[in-house]
């Protein structure tokens, strides 16, 4: 090979190739760290709550009459909800994974403990709201009718039966099973005991204690009970497959029509409450994802256009070298090394740049380490980049006829 | 060393067909220095892009070294260039981003010596013309007489049986121009047969026969050896 010689030829040429060279390094940089914020977002995304996002609705009223009672009116809906045709089950709720408001608690793991074990969602639910959520129990048992009681207005206790996720069982009894085991959801107040270890129910946030490691988000706890503090209630209504849209349309005629003291709230699905909390992620997906195809492009182009420069300028060197012995395949091989050695100094440099940037972007975003597999399909797309953006370039070189080496002009 | 029988080259466009050379015959044998001659347009170009095997010629026989190159394909014909001839361009078309070292290491390269192979030649052909303590030099940092010089020492490198000379002192004053000459000459009785396309009657004077080309077609004294008459002009007859 002819690196030697290619080299201190491109030496010759410093401008030329420090400017291809830091548009190289740039766009590794960038494309790497974009990658690398892209996939942590798909994998964001990509994440299950723990519940049936499929078939499943949330539907709300808000009652304004003077003889507006919210338990008869929580009770009434619940059982029209259960009779509709399409219902598979039905529960009252404050609130259902990813819809980015709701209630947390700290978790302690005695009374009067200063600093909570850990953080946690609170679900109120009634005796459906396993089947409900399409959570699946994973040791003990959920809450039975006879447990389910109404939160008043001024209510600071707690009930004494709580289930929790498998996320927080294990945060807080890291390597035993927590099945049994009594916790405090008010430090103050009297303990509350596990009956049933949820697999995974996500909580209604993003990035939810963040400082208790990625799985606080699955750090959920289910209370036996329904709110009755405002005259707000609110349902989590799971379908029969199939047939989400059609019991919506009808549990919200059907809510408006039993009483009419109230507001009823435009259902929404589970899956466009996922769809909203991950908006500014996807949005920001696809900008990035036109950021690296944009700067892959311009890199490319700089390529097709550099070498073809280069080869206008050299053709009476092409045919010499042709003249002297080349064959096609030897000058097509010069390009494709030349061009080879232009990216691996200007991915040596997009190296450094890459982990400067990934620092930066620690240092002021909270972003993670980039994993070095990113660096590396970085480079091997530059690399195959260059490659193909010289290659027809390269062509056109060897196709010079080397006669040409005779032509005085 | 190199012969053609009936040798044509026809230029073609959709518009008009040129005959750059027609019925063209020759017979160079090893060893010998013949200089081709002619006006311009004449066909002398043409002739040593085809005895360089720098392009395809459209009709005749051609060898070169007993090897017949009809139907060689392009990578058949580059390695031949390569083991069998060395150019000496008028402009020298060295390489300018390569210092002399590297220039004369191109056609070896393509050769694929190995290494030590390369620097041996290279240092050698280089000292034979003089120029080995400037190995690290650029093309740009030499007069052109050292560059010809260079460009020979490139020619030189691989051992070529044939060395082909377009108006190698074309660009050079008269004082370089005698340097290079007296240089192939040596190269010549060293037993390198050198063919040299000139305008110059008095450098064609120096080669051992002449070879005239008028309108693509040559006139070979070879078979008249002793009739020896001077040089009238670029469009003149010459002899051998």
């Amino acid at each position: 090979m002819e690196i030697r010689p290619i080299l201190s030829a491109l030496m010759r040429s410093k401008v030329a190739l420090v400017l291809i060279g830091l548009q190289i390094a740039l766009t590794l940089a960038i494309v790497c760290n974009a990658l690398f914020i892209i996939s942590q977002r798909l994998q964001l995304m990509g994440r299950e709550s723990g519940i049936n996002e499929v078939d499943t609705f949330t539907i709300g009223s808000l009652g304004f009459g003077t003889g507006f009672n919210v338990k008869t009116s929580i009770e009434e809906d619940l059982a029209m909800l259960r009779g509709l045709p399409g219902v598979a089950a039905a529960t009252s709720t404050n609130t259902v994974p990813l819809s980015n408001g709701g209630w947390s608690t700290g978790i302690s793991l005695k009374p009067q403990q200063r600093t909570s074990s850990a953080s946690s969602a609170i679900y109120f639910v009634d005796e459906h709201g396993l089947d409900t959520f399409g959570s699946k129990l994973a040791e003990g048992r959920f809450f039975t009718a006879d447990e389910i009681t109404f939160r008043e207005r001024g209510d600071n206790t707690w009930p004494s039966i709580v289930v929790i996720t498998r996320a927080l069982a294990n945060r807080l009894f890291p390597g035993e099973s927590a099945l049994g085991k009594q916790i405090y959801l008010d430090n103050e107040g009297a303990p509350q005991t596990i009956i049933g270890i949820v697999e995974r129910t996500q909580v209604p946030w993003l990035g939810f204690a963040s400082d208790e490691g990625p799985d606080a988000e699955y750090q959920s706890t289910f209370v036996p009970q329904r709110i009755s503090f405002s005259n707000f209630g609110r349902y989590l209504v799971r379908t029969e497959p199939g047939r989400r849209d059609e019991v919506m349309k009808a549990a919200e005629a059907k809510m408006a029509q039993i009483n009419t003291s109230r507001i009823v709230r435009e259902p929404r699905t589970v899956e466009a409450i996922r769809a909203e909390t991950y908006q500014e992620h996807r949005a920001m997906t696809i900008i990035l994802i036109g950021v690296i195809v944009a700067l892959l492009a311009v890199t490319a182009l700089g390529i097709v256009g550099m070498a073809s420069f280069w080869v206008t300028q050299r053709t009476k060197q092409i045919g010499t070298r042709r003249a002297l012995g080349a064959t096609r395949g030897s000058i097509l091989r010069y390009f494709l090394t030349e061009n080879m050695l232009i990216t691996s100094l200007g991915l040596v440099l997009g190296t450094v740049l890459t982990y400067g940037l990934n620092y930066w972007l620690m240092a002021n975003y909270e972003a993670q380490r980039l994993p070095l597999v990113y660096l590396a399909c970085g480079v091997v797309v530059l690399l195959l980049l260059g490659q193909a953006a010289v290659f027809g370039p390269a062509t056109r070189a060897s196709r010079v006829p080397p006669a040409v080496a005779t032509r005085s002009v | 060393m190199l012969k053609m029988n009936h040798l044509s080259k026809v230029y073609r466009t959709h518009l008009i067909e040129t005959h750059a050379l027609r019925d063209f015959s020759i017979h160079v044998r090893e060893g010998e220095f013949v200089a081709v001659t002619g006006p311009s347009g004449s066909g002398k170009t043409t002739f040593l892009n085809i005895a360089g095997l720098l392009e395809e010629f459209s009709g005749g026989e051609f060898w070169i070294d007993g090897v017949d190159v009809r139907g060689m394909n392009d990578d058949q014909r580059s390695r031949l260039r390569n083991e069998k001839i060395g150019f000496i361009f008028q402009g020298f078309n060295l390489i300018p981003d390569l210092n002399l070292f590297d220039n004369v290491d191109v056609p070896l390269r393509y050769r694929g010596f190995n290494a030590a192979e390369r620097k041996r030649r290279i240092e050698e052909t280089l000292s034979r013309v003089g120029l080995a303590s400037r190995m690290k030099h650029y093309p740009a940092e030499l007069s052109g007489g050292q560059q010809q010089r260079v460009a020979i020492a490139r020619a030189l490198a691989g051992s070529p049986r044939l060395l082909l000379a377009d108006e190698p002192t074309g660009n050079l004053d008269s004082l370089m121009a005698r340097g290079v000459m007296e240089l192939l000459e040596e190269i010549n009785r060293q037993g390198t047969t050198i063919i040299m396309v000139t305008h110059d009657p008095e450098l064609a004077a120096r080669a051992q026969r002449n070879v005239h080309v008028i309108d693509g077609q040559v006139t070979d004294f070879e078979s008249e050896p002793q009739l020896r008459v001077p040089a009238q002009g670029s469009g003149a007859a010459v002899t051998a």
